[in-house]
């Protein structure tokens, strides 16, 4: 029997797995923590300044892209501040959707009727979506809703998965407790299913934003009428301006931290009890 | 009024991989009576693979039994349904997400009191349990003996006669399992309307704790066999080789008259064809 508290201690006791394990290196402190994470960015950065490797643009020159592309015309589909913002609105319009629906579909897979759809749904996940192209055309208007349409069916899929498993681990024990205190159908999915997988659910909604960022890039090739980070990237990889790429890049980099953060924020704020540590 | 609690002929069997049955269970009988006023603990005793868990399952309506009944009787006679009986599950299952005083509320409110209602019940339960201090704490920080208590409470608060305990001694080691039958005693004498039920191999803990002990066979044993497996591990017990109790309950431990029912020694396995 696996809590979502125990989990969650497992999961931040993870990060000293590797002292634990080779016990030569100690327990670093947390100022020599933060020291080694600096330390690890010096050295990548170093690695990046000096690549003999011919397909990767020096710093200056993502530099100096990123000074042109945030000074072009503000409306311009060459516009740094413009892409960014139609995929970032894309990426969390099309989130919310997706995790919308695969919650609803993943929390009523409790009701035997709908668990055959639920798999039938998972199955999806291997799919590329953007081989659905047309189907979404004929559905709804190119650019904005079908990009949306896309990017929620895709990313969905995934989070079905993911959800209905974290549901499929809930102790048969805890049903039965709930059931012994003579609690009513709605209250054992409450109590048993729903409240307690919700912190979890978060986890996975913040493990699919990463996702759906592959996705963007890919459906936003697709649909590259409104601009946006994979339609620019698109155009930058076809006329071989590879600082350009590796400026959206690092922006794609820099968005999914905060949106990590994000989230961990969320799940602290919404369930507090999820970051007590396990009794000693 | 005396309550009852009644197993009359029940039978279960699991079917196994190879196309065999296993007869768990085959016509057990068991009459358990809930006078009020007296506290009552009883046990239902049995090695490994004597049926113990399934027959705590069919008393608290978890699972059906294949023929027979378990008739409750509150007012009129019935059969047992979920929710009739509580359950004290091993290992102490909780609710995680919330803290040990809604652990006991939520409990009380779906039994039909008010909130208000139901937090004063769940602080006098947490004060009777000593459990004050951990009021806001989650079960995760809880030791196994405070989640046991919270669990215990939790089945308590609803006020049903009966309240089952699965295995409440097990993987503890002598002194814990003292505490467990002080608590247990101590709780059956503030709650004399309820009756304690101890699903339990433990026959030394069996023997000092309850005032009934009823021996559940394991399979293809006789009744001789049965009894003599009991007779046996007491004796051990009497002499004090199997497991020292304290001091203070041993005088109490040897004088103490049990009444010993057998209740039921299943056959072994059938073969479906």
């Amino acid at each position: 029997m696996v809590t979502q508290v125990e989990k969650n201690n497992q999961s931040a006791s993870r990060q000293n797995i590797f002292s634990e394990t080779f016990r030569f290196c100690g327990e670093p402190a947390r100022f020599m923590r933060a020291n080694l994470f600096v330390i690890w960015i010096v050295i990548l950065f170093l690695f990046w300044m000096f690549t003999p490797i011919q397909g990767i643009p020096y710093p200056s020159e993502v530099l100096a892209a990123f000074q042109r592309m945030f000074a072009s015309e503000a409306n311009d589909t060459s516009n740094l501040v413009y892409n960014t913002w139609t995929t970032l609105k894309l990426n969390i319009v099309g989130l919310f959707f997706a995790s919308v629906v695969s919650l609803l579909i993943a929390y009523f897979s409790v009701l035997p009727i709908l668990q055959p759809l639920n798999q039938i749904l998972q199955w999806f996940r291997y799919l590329p979506i953007v081989a659905f192209n047309l189907v979404f055309l004929s559905i709804f208007t190119i650019g904005w809703s079908m990009k949306v349409a896309m990017l929620s069916t895709g990313m969905a899929f995934f989070l079905i998965t993911s959800m209905t498993a974290e549901i499929a681990q809930i102790p048969k024990l805890k049903y039965e407790l709930a059931r012994v205190l003579n609690y009513g159908d709605f209250k054992v999915f409450w109590t048993v299913v729903l409240r307690p997988t919700l912190p979890a659910m978060i986890d996975i909604v913040a493990q699919s934003a990463a996702m759906g960022w592959v996705m963007i890039v890919a459906i936003e090739t697709f649909n590259r009428t409104e601009g946006g980070i994979g339609a620019a990237i698109y155009s930058y990889s076809s006329t071989n301006q590879k600082a350009e790429v590796y400026v959206y890049l690092i922006i794609i980099g820099i968005i999914a931290i905060l949106e990590d953060q994000f989230f961990y924020w969320l799940k602290r704020i919404l369930f507090p009890y999820t970051t007590i540590s396990e009794r000693a | 009024m005396e309550e009852l609690l009644n197993i009359d002929n029940v039978s279960k069997s699991f079917p196994l991989n190879d196309g065999k049955t296993l007869q768990v269970l085959s016509d057990v009988n068991l009459r358990i009576l809930n006078i009020p006023e007296k506290p009552q603990i009883l046990s239902i005793l049995g090695p490994s693979g004597g049926g113990k868990t399934t027959l705590l399952r069919i008393l608290a309506g978890l699972d059906k039994p294949d023929s027979g009944r378990v008739i409750i009787k509150d007012g009129s006679m019935r059969e047992v349904k979920i929710g009739d009986i509580g359950v004290v599950f091993q290992r102490y299952p909780l609710f995680d997400d919330q803290t040990v005083l809604n652990n006991l509320v939520e409990p009380a409110k779906n039994g039909g009191l008010s909130a208000q209602e139901a937090k004063a019940k769940a602080l006098k339960y947490l004060e009777e349990f000593e459990l004050v201090r951990q009021a806001d704490s989650y079960p995760m920080q809880l030791s196994g003996g405070q989640r046991q208590r919270v669990a215990i409470a939790q089945q308590l608060i609803q006020e049903r006669r009966y309240v089952i305990l699965d295995e409440p001694f097990s993987g503890l080691d002598p002194n814990n399992i003292q505490k467990v039958i002080n608590l247990l005693t101590h709780t059956a004498e503030q709650h004399t309307d309820n009756t304690f039920i101890i699903v339990t191999h433990d026959v030394t803990s069996a023997m000092i704790i309850s005032d009934h002990v009823h021996l559940l066979g394991k399979p293809n044993d006789t009744e001789e066999k049965g009894g003599a497996y009991f007779v046996k591990e007491y004796d051990m017990i009497a002499e004090g080789l199997a497991y020292q109790p304290d001091i203070e309950d041993l005088p109490r431990f040897l004088e103490i008259k049990k009444e010993i029912k057998y209740v039921h020694f299943p056959r072994l396995v059938i073969a479906r064809n």
